[in-house]
């Protein structure tokens, strides 16, 4: 594994990014509530404990996304992930969480590792969760049923695989955005932000 | 010391004494045995005296032990007296520890008697306490008489306090008696609540069929309700139906109309042609009413024209007389004009021809600067090559002293060299060192003539570099003049110039401006864009997988939602064919309803109370027979209820079966006798009258 040699390849950025997205959209739908907490159970990775889903159709559907993920970001094809909310009753996007990825393109396979230490990235991934679950405080509450969607934003060339459909970027009509922090392996960059419907109390 | 000194002297004198003893025999037995006699004689004095000093000896060692006996002994004497005295000291030592002994023990007996005496006050005190608790104890035990006393009253009191519990408890049970019968009557209530509970199911099956009544009429109230409705309705179409015919009635009306507009129609057609020509005749004369109205306005204009004209004229006229000249005529004016004109190009003749002056003085000029130029040059060569000849000749003039130094010094040699060739021949040699000498010069000369014309070559690229240095600097100062003047000529243009180029520049830094705020707003709406989720669909495109958890949520959702609505469909056709239905028995509804859990239990706990009232019922209808068959036996009546308030007693001997006595019971149980059979009411009570009329009825009967 790259991960063990000093230094980060493109192999090991991409396995790095994928695991950071697993735990985050893992901590997302238990923050949220999306899916019920006694489904979840407690892990630690990242030296924090995290929840992680047991439900076996809702994991085989995190793996399918993240592996196909893993690839894209191999091939450095892939732009965004978003994580959208939708009300089950009335068919509105609710919150969308969006994570930018900046791929370096001169980093090829084969190419000199970066230096930079599994630890220091590690610690940036520990504190984008951290962020992530603070957030929950200003977020209005999802009161009524939920499901969510991952969105993949690619280069418009790629090669849709079966099984993936194009869809509609299911923006958010009169929403609220923060941006979080952001973490960097030395050749993918990912940003996050959070973009919430505006409730009419406010 | 000294007896032991004196042993030692004594042990000595004896060994000397023996040595002499035995040597002087060997010496005198060794020596010359001439001296025989007298030698024995020697021997025999000798030996005397040796004698005699052995008794002195012996005497004197006597002496000695004597006297050591006799120290001895007053050593003995000594010691004997000292231990003497220790035993005194020691026997007085005792004596006196016995009399301290003895103080003490007196003093011991002292304090033994002070304790006795002590012991003895507390014996009396003790006495005396002794005393004290004997009368206390007396007291306590009077006290305890006069409680045991208290004690015997008490139990009398508890004896009497027995017999009163006895008679509560009887009492008590005088009272369970009494509640006894007072259950009995409870239950006789609770039969009639029994009584009544029926009666309410009775009601409110009533009730219920109340209801199903009701609902029937509330659906006959529809059905009113839409019979009445389609009455309206054909009363409207009664109502349109009159309309039609109203309208129908207007028919012959409407011929008539359309025969007398057919008419007019014809009538206007014919006049429709007259118009078009009527029309034809206006318009032309409408425009002739335009020409005319273009034609006057052109004359208007024409007249202020003619009369500015005539002002003109008058003004052109006048000029004349304003300027003084003699003018009256165009003519006079335009020959003025021309002699002006004359002047004027006799003028810019001049001027033209002054400004070519100008130019050839200027061009004359400008070639003369260079010429001036090459004139100072010129100047300043032949003062450098003065200044070089100066210095030239400067040199050669030092160059012919030290030649004549030279000469001096090589006359000086030379002469010398004469002199010393008197005195010695030595003129080859002279004659080669002069050789060298002159070679010497020549070299010196030459090295010196190369240094001189170095010399002179470095002084002459001086002199031109100072020359190419003056001539650039008149140079530049021609430049400079020519810059000026061209400046005087340009200053105009060279402000507009700046000017326009200032104006030019703020004109670029507004519009920077402005471009660097819009580009700010469009990276401001750009983020925004980015961070909404916008994308720029040339260069990407949103995918997802097909099977993804909202998808999934939502068909469960629509499926949910069709599964109901089949439901929903279900129970309203079931609850038409319910209405429909209509007055059927409420079993129906109660078998399509399917029963519910509640209505289980309740039914059975119905069931139950039912078997419980049933059993009840037996056993109180049991236990009413035996009691009446008890009353019939005992008291020989049979008392029977008719009415509400109404008791019918038959005696046992009764002759005939229709032989009763009526009794009605008022609330106070005060009977009064309706109608008998019997006549007799013995001493107004009832229990002696039923009584009496038992013995009469008996009598009767055992007589017939």
């Amino acid at each position: 594994m790259s991960k063990t040699l000093k230094g980060i390849t493109l192999k090991g950025s991409a396995e790095l990014v994928a695991e950071f997205f697993s735990f985050g959209i893992n901590s997302i739908l238990y923050q949220r509530g999306i899916y019920p907490a006694e489904t979840f159970t407690r892990v630690t990775q990242y030296d924090m404990s995290l929840q992680l889903t047991t439900d076996a159709k809702l994991k085989n559907y995190l793996t399918n996304v993240i592996s196909q993920l893993k690839e894209w970001l191999f091939d450095c094809t892939v732009q965004k992930l978003v994580v959208v909310i939708t009300c089950l009753e009335t068919n509105e996007v609710l919150e969308r969480w969006q994570f930018d990825i900046e791929c370096d393109k001169t980093a090829k396979e084969g190419g000199a590792p970066r230096e930079k230490s599994i630890k220091a990235i590690q610690e940036e991934i520990r504190s984008v969760i951290r962020q992530i679950t603070a957030t929950v405080t200003f977020l209005p509450l999802l009161e009524t049923a939920c499901a969510f969607d991952l969105l993949i934003y690619t280069d418009k060339d790629l090669e849709v695989p079966e099984q993936w459909e194009e869809s509609g970027p299911q923006l958010i009509d009169q929403s609220e955005e923060v941006r979080l922090r952001s973490f960097t392996t030395t050749i993918h960059k990912v940003n996050s932000m959070v973009a919430y419907k505006r409730t009419n109390s406010t | 010391m000294d007896d032991m000194e004196d042993d030692t002297t004594i042990f000595s004198t004896l060994k000397s004494f023996k040595s002499l003893i035995s040597c002087p025999d060997r010496s005198l037995l060794e020596t010359e045995p001439g001296f025989g006699r007298s030698g024995l004689q020697n021997l025999y004095t000798k030996r005397v005296e040796l004698e005699e000093a052995a008794e002195r000896v012996r005497s004197h060692t006597s002496l000695l032990q004597l006297t050591q006996e006799k120290q001895q002994m007053e050593l003995s004497h000594k010691r004997a007296r000292i231990e003497l005295e220790k035993e005194a000291n020691s026997s007085s030592r005792d004596l006196q520890r016995e009399i301290d002994r003895n103080r003490e023990l007196l003093l011991q007996i002292r304090r033994l008697e002070e304790r006795e005496e002590k012991a003895n006050q507390a014996l009396n005190e003790q006495m005396e306490n002794n005393k004290a608790l004997k009368r206390n104890f007396e007291e306590l035990h009077k006290k305890a008489n006069e409680k045991d006393s208290k004690l015997a009253e008490a139990d009398q009191m508890i004896s009497e306090l027995k017999d009163e519990t006895r008679r509560l408890n009887q009492q008590i049970q005088i009272q369970e008696s009494k509640f006894s019968t007072q259950n009995l009557e409870i239950q006789a209530l609770q039969e009639q609540l029994d009584v009544q509970r029926k009666k309410f199911q009775d009601v409110s099956q009533r009730y219920q069929n109340l209801q199903t009544s009701h609902s029937t009429s509330t659906e006959s109230e529809l059905k009113m309700k839409e019979l009445e409705r389609r009455l309206a309705l054909q009363e409207q179409d009664s109502v349109i139906v009159k309309n039609m015919k109203s309208e129908v009635a207007r028919l012959p009306e409407l011929e008539r109309e359309i025969k007398r507009l057919r008419e007019e129609n014809t009538f206007l057609r014919e006049t429709k042609e007259n118009n078009s020509l009527l029309r034809e005749e206006t318009e032309g004369l409408r425009r002739k009413l335009e020409r005319m109205e273009r034609v006057m306005e052109e004359k208007l204009k024409v007249e202020l024209e003619k009369e500015k004209l005539e002002h003109e004229l008058q003004a052109w006229e006048n000029i004349g007389q304003s300027t003084g000249l003699n003018i009256r005529k165009p003519e006079d004016l335009s020959r003025e004009v021309i002699q002006i004109q004359q002047r004027e190009l006799n003028l810019k003749q001049q001027n033209y021809t002054l400004n070519s002056s100008i130019r050839s003085v200027e061009k004359a000029r400008t070639e003369l600067m260079p010429e001036i130029a090459q004139l100072r040059a010129k100047a300043q060569e032949e003062q450098k090559k003065r200044e070089n000849q100066d210095s030239l000749v400067r040199r050669l003039q030092k160059r012919v002293l030290l030649l004549t130094k030279e000469r001096d010094g090589m006359r000086a040699i030379l002469e010398s060299y004469d002199s010393e060739l008197a005195t010695s021949e030595y003129s080859p040699q002279l004659m080669l060192r002069v050789k060298e000498a002159e070679d010497m010069l020549q070299k010196v000369q030459t090295h010196n003539t190369e240094m001189e014309t170095q010399l002179s070559k470095a002084q002459e690229e001086a002199g031109s570099f100072k020359l190419q240095a003056q001539m650039v600097t008149t140079e530049l100062e021609a430049l400079k003049e020519q810059q000026v003047s061209n400046a005087e000529k340009n200053t105009l243009a060279t402000a507009e110039e700046v000017s326009s180029l200032r104006q030019k520049i703020e004109e670029l830094e507004s519009e920077r401006q402005q471009l660097e705020e819009q580009n700010n707003i469009l990276e401001m709406r750009l983020e925004r864009h980015n961070l909404q989720g916008g994308y720029d669909p040339v260069t990407t495109k949103v995918i997802h997988l097909q099977m993804n958890p909202t998808s999934i949520a939502k068909q469960q959702r629509t499926e949910e939602v069709e599964q109901l609505r089949v439901e929903c469909q279900r129970l309203r056709d079931r609850l038409r064919k319910i209405e429909a239905g209509g007055g059927m028995t409420t079993d129906d509804t109660t078998l399509i309803i399917p029963p519910s859990q509640e209505i289980l239990d309740l039914r059975k706990q119905m069931e139950s109370a039912e078997l419980k009232n049933q059993r009840l019922k037996e056993v109180f209808q049991k236990k009413i027979q035996e009691f009446r068959t008890a009353c019939y036996v005992l008291t020989g009546y049979q008392i029977d209820i008719t009415v509400e308030n109404q008791y019918r007693l038959t005696s046992v001997y009764a002759e005939h079966m229709e032989d009763s006595l009526l009794y009605a019971s008022l609330t106070d149980f005060s009977l009064t006798v309706l109608g008998t059979d019997l006549h007799l009411f013995h001493q107004k009570s009832i229990p002696v009258f039923l009584s009496a009329v038992t013995i009469e009825l008996f009598s009767r009967q055992t007589v017939t």
